[in-house]
């Protein structure tokens, strides 16, 4: 780190809480990173219970204890605190950090030839708030009756029943933390982008990887503050006898519900899924974002139709706000209604196919180099390709009928978001990883990752849709129940040793990750040839990124232009 | 019967209406194998072509990709197709032709609650007795309000529904707890249960069986939400019409429990 | 799990109506008498099972049971009535350490009415081959104990629970099987007994004074008689209901 200005500010304010995009950006992935594993860690205890209902898990009840766990058997209630949180930590505290807080916290500045954000100490803020809801969630594992068990929706009246259990209402509390982190940050990136654009960087010069983090930044202004009145409603439900999602007449337990009476727990899903739709977008736009820098540079031409790939993001987080309610087809909404938001369901498909077809036409002509962030950002074509398409049937209201809460749905936005979006994250850390240390990752052990993640993420998410078609319900504690769940079990058990062999797939990734810091070759400031304005600071970047302030004289793809010396020609090269 | 219920792919269909909710789906699975598979050459072609290697540059000029807007053009058309054509006729048919009250038609209440669908029905005199959540305990599930004349004749089961087939069944769908969704694959009929709510639904069966446990919830309703199925009966009209007699009886030697 | 059930066990042999409480405050005073019924035998509608629930039954050979809020014994007695001292003297009763079994055979609870002393625990099994769930819900507007809900997915699980404080008519249900009921009473003494399939009580161990005697009923409410005891000595109380209620 060298460059630095006079006083030397200590470790805490230099690591701690520092006020640098970077070490923010750093926090951000380091902590969602470790929340990721937390959450695939819940995931694979849940697939031991589904893949072998009637098991001895006493093993399990030695870690755990009884809280969990009675005599080996797994306990429901315990299984839907594991898939509550799954759910609200992959979501809200592994991949939306990962994508925004991490990514856009260290690239996007950077991208634009700023020195830092726009306003450093919110940005420091953004991350301990983060923090925050981060440890309430976890300390909710710990309290009597443990985490949340609603699922991540927390559809009341379910969420309000059992208001002695805290879990819910610390997961309330954490979502209140996460969602006003969100906030913050998303003032921070609107505003920078806006403002602090260096001599020449015109919007259309941005790369697609700003662009995707710009909307994205308005879609969390725009949607995440109904969620945080419904969270705070529900709060008050939960601890101050209110009834906001509570009708008359509620009966719970055979007893009826102390303060029910004059609410509607419809309520509660339009004001959730108003900020969950667009939150779909959240977590797949900042990973178009990344995929669109990597094939560029890795087929050494221009990003084809980069301006129909603008407009299809801004009109993509547009028509978000208007598609919410596909989510609520079988809550007994009448034709009008369901008219409407197919409608605008099948309309929001469009620039969706858009986007996927030019990052795939964007090959033809290039000149592909396979290194290990470009076969991340390959896959996600196609992952993403099968998770879009399956959402048409969700989409139109008639098959939605069959496979509304079925495991269909879990296939399909699992795909969208695991295959797809966390695809993108691993090429994004592969891509920038010499730029945040200075040092490559090894590409060995990268490709190792790779193979073991594409065909494992596969193998846990293709026998859904099978399942799903058959009918199986999400959520089931034990599918066995049913003879439909029966028929389909072979295929559970498939998913669930994928899902624990894609875990050991993870290990090349893990050892890589903290190996290459110290072992990593060494690379100078621009190791991938790349045109984008991150690769003019040195690597690592100092303190307030570059030694001059750079200035942009062109779009951000200009690889194999005709008659230059070298087949990229940067921007910030005049 | 021979042929399996379940397997790997849809549920047979014992519904008159169904078919037009398979159609959509399998029309869907096949424009998305199309599009994929096509996607997929063109993608994996592109990769073998164009793989970087001795002597060959990358070209700064992009195609002027025709066949894709044709693609694009088609995936338009077709989801429009699918949208007015199917979908928004099938899903619309599903809320609001319910035959008329009068015609030839099964009326039955169903009361979800943790963990168990109640299952209504209005006796003899097709009446329903009115019921209140404030007489409901654990020996009225439902509660239902003796003291109204049409409920002498009601009788509750307890996720054991039986139905005739070939006659259209309109269900009035509610919950006293949490919300639950009422969810029979065999017959493509899926609608949540919403406390403060009454919603109607219906389908016809096509087909006499009894299906253990063809009733599912499909909504997390809470810790035993996954054995919170119904059987279903599909029964002939004289079979339907043996079993209402006899559970309108209460059995041969059952006394009414005096309520006040 | 084993010296559970041993334990278990144990209570079962020990814990005959409340002999374990006469030993352990011999030569006291007692209160005991029978509760008669008036009138032809109340027969309940029998439970309205689910499939699965009257399959156990239909396995076993037997037909789904009665509702069990009202029963008459055969010796024209009521059974599950609960009774209590209400004025019981204050003071430092010991918890027994064997819990009172609360099993779910058939899908239904037994003992239908129990009493328990604030502490003692509720040793709660799963007889059956299906899944139960036992939700206990006191009263929310006293707020005296708490509420717990757990799974028992399987047959041979066993929970123990216990509640702080004294509470009458503490409601556990199942949740699987929402026709599951049983009542429970939280006593912080130890003078308390339920009636049975002969519909006698005894209530043992009293010190001399005068005690206002409750009898509990799940559908009938309660009534009290007075009943005034000397040192060691035992005196019988009677009570009659009918369908219309406790007779005066």
């Amino acid at each position: 780190m060298s460059g630095h200005d006079h006083h030397d500010p200590g470790f805490i304010r230099k690591y701690v809480f520092s006020v640098d995009h970077k070490v923010i950006g750093i926090q951000y992935t380091v902590t969602s990173l470790l929340f990721l594993f937390l959450g695939f860690a819940l995931m694979m205890i849940m697939r031991a219970q589904l893949a072998y209902p009637k098991a001895d898990f006493s093993f399990l009840e030695n870690i755990f204890g009884e809280a969990g766990f009675v005599g080996g058997t797994m306990l429901p209630e315990f299984y839907n605190q594991l898939g509550a949180m799954h759910g609200t930590i992959m979501v809200f505290l592994g991949v939306v950090p990962l994508a925004v807080g991490g990514f856009g916290n260290y690239v996007m500045p950077l991208q634009i030839g700023a020195p830092d954000m726009a306003f450093p100490k919110l940005n420091m803020a953004s991350y301990w708030v983060y923090f925050t809801g981060g440890v309430v969630m976890i300390c909710s594992f710990f309290v009597e009756g443990g985490a949340a068990q609603y699922g991540w929706t927390s559809y009341p009246p379910l969420a309000n029943t059992q208001p002695h259990l805290i879990g819910q209402t610390m997961w309330l509390v954490g979502m209140v933390f996460l969602i006003t982190s969100s906030l913050l940050g998303s003032v921070n990136f609107i505003v920078t982008i806006v403002q602090l654009r260096v001599k020449g960087l015109t919007f259309f010069r941005l790369p697609f990887f700003v662009w995707a983090q710009f909307i994205t930044s308005f879609l969390l202004l725009l949607a995440f503050p109904p969620l945080e009145a419904a969270g705070v409603l529900q709060l008050m439900d939960r601890v101050a006898g209110t009834s906001f999602f509570m009708p008359d007449g509620l009966i719970i337990s055979g007893s009826p519900a102390v303060n029910a009476g004059g609410g509607n727990p419809l309520l509660w899903q339009h004001l959730f899924w108003f900020l969950a739709h667009p939150e779909v977008y959240v977590l797949i736009l900042p990973a178009m974002g990344i995929v669109g820098e990597i094939v560029a540079n890795n087929t050494r031409k221009p990003l084809w139709g980069y301006r129909s790939l603008v407009y299809s993001v801004i009109f993509l987080g547009f028509m978000s706000f208007i598609v919410w309610a596909h989510h609520m087809f079988m809550t007994g909404m009448g034709q009008s209604m369901s008219i409407f938001f197919q409608t605008t369901t099948m309309i929001i498909s469009i620039p969706s196919v858009i986007i996927l077809t030019a990052l795939i036409l964007s090959l033809w002509g290039g000149s592909i180099r396979f290194n290990t962030p470009m076969l991340f950002a390959l896959s996600f074509l196609p992952m993403f390709a099968i998770g879009g398409l399956t959402g048409l049937p969700l989409g139109l209201a008639a098959s939605d009928i069959q496979l509304h809460d079925t495991y269909y749905v879990i296939g399909h936005f699992h795909f969208v978001v695991a295959p797809g979006t966390l695809m993108a994250l691993f090429a994004g850390v592969y891509f920038w990883y010499p730029k945040v240390t200075g040092r490559m990752m090894n590409s060995a052990l990268g490709k190792l990752h790779w193979i073991g993640t594409l065909v494992f993420l596969n193998g846990v998410f293709i026998p859904m849709f099978v399942q799903g078609m058959a009918g199986v319900s999400r959520r089931l504690y034990d599918q066995t129940h049913y003879e439909h769940g029966q028929a389909v079990q072979e295929w559970t058990i498939a998913s669930s040793w994928s899902a624990w062999l894609l875990g050991i797939a993870q290990i090349p990734f893990i050892l890589n990750f903290f190996m290459s810091f110290f072992a990593g070759k060494k690379v100078d400031q621009n190791p991938w040839k790349a045109t984008t304005l991150e690769w003019a600071a040195p690597s690592p970047p100092p303190h307030g990124n570059f030694a001059t302030e750079p200035e942009v004289y062109r779009g951000p793809y200009e690889y194999s232009v005709p008659g230059a010396s070298d087949d990229y020609s940067p921007q910030f090269v005049k | 019967m021979e042929e399996s219920i379940y397997g790997w792919w849809l549920p047979i269909d014992i519904s008159v209406n169904g078919h037009k909710v398979d159609l959509l789906i399998d029309m869907l699975h096949w424009f998305m194998v199309v599009i994929f598979v096509g996607w997929a050459i063109f993608f994996t072609y592109c990769l073998v072509r164009f793989r970087a290697r001795e002597g060959h540059k990358a070209s700064y000029e992009t195609i002027k990709a025709k066949p894709s807007k044709y693609a694009e053009i088609f995936v338009v058309i077709f989801e429009v197709v699918l949208l007015f054509g199917l979908s928004i006729p099938t899903f619309g048919a599903s809320r609001t032709d319910f035959p008329a009250e009068g015609d030839d038609r099964v009326e039955i209440h169903v009361v979800a609650e943790q963990f168990q669908w109640n299952v209504h029905y209005p006796g003899a005199d097709g009446k329903f007795g009115s019921t209140s959540p404030k007489l409901v305990d654990s020996e009225n599930l439902v509660g239902l309000d003796h003291s109204d004349p049409a409920a002498a004749d009601d009788f509750v089961t307890a996720g054991i529904m039986h139905i005739p087939v070939d006659t259209p069944v309109v269900i009035r769908l509610t919950s006293k707890d949490v919300i639950h969704s009422f969810f029979i694959p065999i017959m493509r009929v899926k609608q949540d249960a919403i406390p403060g709510m009454a919603i109607p639904m219906q389908f016809e069966a096509t087909r006499v069986g009894e299906y253990s446990k063809a009733i599912a919830c499909a909504q997390l309703c809470g810790n035993n939400h996954f054995t919170m199925s119904g059987d279903l009966f599909v029964d002939t009209q004289e079979d339907y019409d043996a079993w209402l007699a006899e559970m309108a009886s209460g059995g041969d030697e059952e006394e009414e429990e005096e309520e006040e | 799990m084993n010296s559970r059930r041993i334990a278990a066990l144990t209570v079962v042999f020990a814990f005959a109506g409340s002999g374990f409480f006469a030993e352990a405050l011999a030569d006291g005073a007692t209160i005991k008498g029978k509760i008669s019924w008036n009138g032809k035998p109340f027969k309940a509608k029998r439970y309205a099972m689910n499939a699965q629930c009257k399959g156990l039954h239909e396995k076993a050979g037997q037909k789904v049971p009665r509702k069990e809020k009202t029963v008459t014994n055969e010796n024209g007695t009521t059974k599950n009535v609960f009774m209590y001292i209400k004025n019981a003297p204050k003071g430092d009763y010991p918890t027994p350490n064997a819990p009172v079994v609360l099993d779910q055979i058939g899908c239904t609870y037994v003992p239908h009415v129990f009493g328990v002393m604030a502490g003692q625990g509720i040793l709660i099994k799963n007889s059956d081959e299906v899944s139960h769930n036992v939700h206990a819900v006191p009263n929310a507007r006293l707020g005296k104990n708490k509420e717990f809900n757990k799974s028992q997915p399987r047959k041979g699980l066993e929970t123990t629970e216990s509640f702080k404080r004294a509470e009458i008519g503490v409601k556990f249900k199942c949740d699987v099987h929402p026709w599951m009921s049983a009542r429970c009473h939280v006593m912080d003494h130890p003078f308390f007994d339920t009636t049975g399939d002969d519909g006698t009580f005894e209530i043992t161990g009293l010190p001399p004074g005068t005690y206002s005697v409750v009898a509990w009923h799940e559908k009938h409410g309660e009534t009290t008689v007075e009943v005034t005891v000397a040192q060691d000595e035992t005196k019988e109380a009677d009570l009659t209901l009918s369908r219309k209620g406790w007779a005066e």
